[in-house]
């Protein structure tokens, strides 16, 4: 038994190195990513950016992506689902007035993208969606 | 053309989000054996396929408001530096921003 259990706990601790080195990796990838929009960024701005700047927004971003993935998880369970969906990211914004506004306009452009590439011109997508949205019917007596 | 190349790579997100959700069900994975345990069922655990996906579109968005976030960081920190004179950005121009900003995300 006791044995079963010292197993156990040895995989269990060999997973979470091996999770360890994954996410030191992503993080790496993941900095790189900021370091060029950052620079870009400040470029467009006029400006220098400092390095230590960059790898500190770096890790604030990675945190909240990290909080991110949380909160979608939790967002799709409470719909019941299984999938993350675009209206998940999109409630995950909704404090931010501006912000959830701007995710929905580019929610609408991507998926009036997708359709057009994968099933070639299957009508015109944008009535889809002017369909889709003025849905609200109200019945006139 | 530089905006495209300038965004979070979909995938990079997507095994991030990945690890964490692996994370996460490891976690009630173990809370669910312990629990097991506890009642002296043992046998029987349920091998639910419990773990989260999400799809293309949703990761795309997701990279898209990741990278909102470093560029607000960026252009209110400029501005900041701007008002200051400074032709860099610093630390104390961030530390100005950055209350604010975690407000807003």
């Amino acid at each position: 038994m006791e044995k079963a259990t010292d197993m156990e706990m040895e995989r269990e601790e060999v997973e979470e190195e091996e999770t360890e080195s994954v996410s030191d990796v992503l993080r790496d990838r993941f900095r790189l990513s900021t370091i060029s929009i950052a620079e870009a960024e400040a470029k467009r701005n006029g400006m220098e950016i400092s390095e230590p700047i960059v790898a500190c927004i770096s890790d604030l971003a990675f945190k909240y992506a990290e909080q991110l993935a949380k909160d979608l998880e939790l967002f799709a369970q409470h719909a019941s689902r299984k999938i993350v969906k675009m209206e998940d990211v999109i409630l995950s914004a909704h404090r931010n007035e501006h912000l959830a506004t701007s995710l929905r306009s580019l929610c609408g452009d991507l998926k009036a993208k997708e359709p057009q590439s994968e099933r070639k011109r299957k009508k015109t997508p944008r009535k889809e969606n002017k369909a889709t949205t003025s849905v609200v019917h109200i019945p006139d007596n | 053309m530089e905006d495209e190349n300038n965004t979070f790579d979909p995938d990079l997100i997507h095994a991030i989000f990945k690890l964490v959700w692996t994370r996460r069900a490891l976690e009630r994975e173990r809370n669910d054996v312990a629990d097991a345990l506890d009642c002296e069922v043992g046998a029987g655990t349920s091998k639910k396929n419990r773990q989260t996906s999400a799809n293309g579109k949703a990761i795309k968005l997701s990279s898209e408001l990741l990278r909102i976030f470093i560029t607000e960081a960026v252009q209110r920190a400029a501005t900041i530096a701007e008002a200051e004179g400074a032709s860099k950005i610093e630390a104390t121009h961030l530390e100005r921003i950055l209350p604010q900003l975690l407000l807003d995300f």
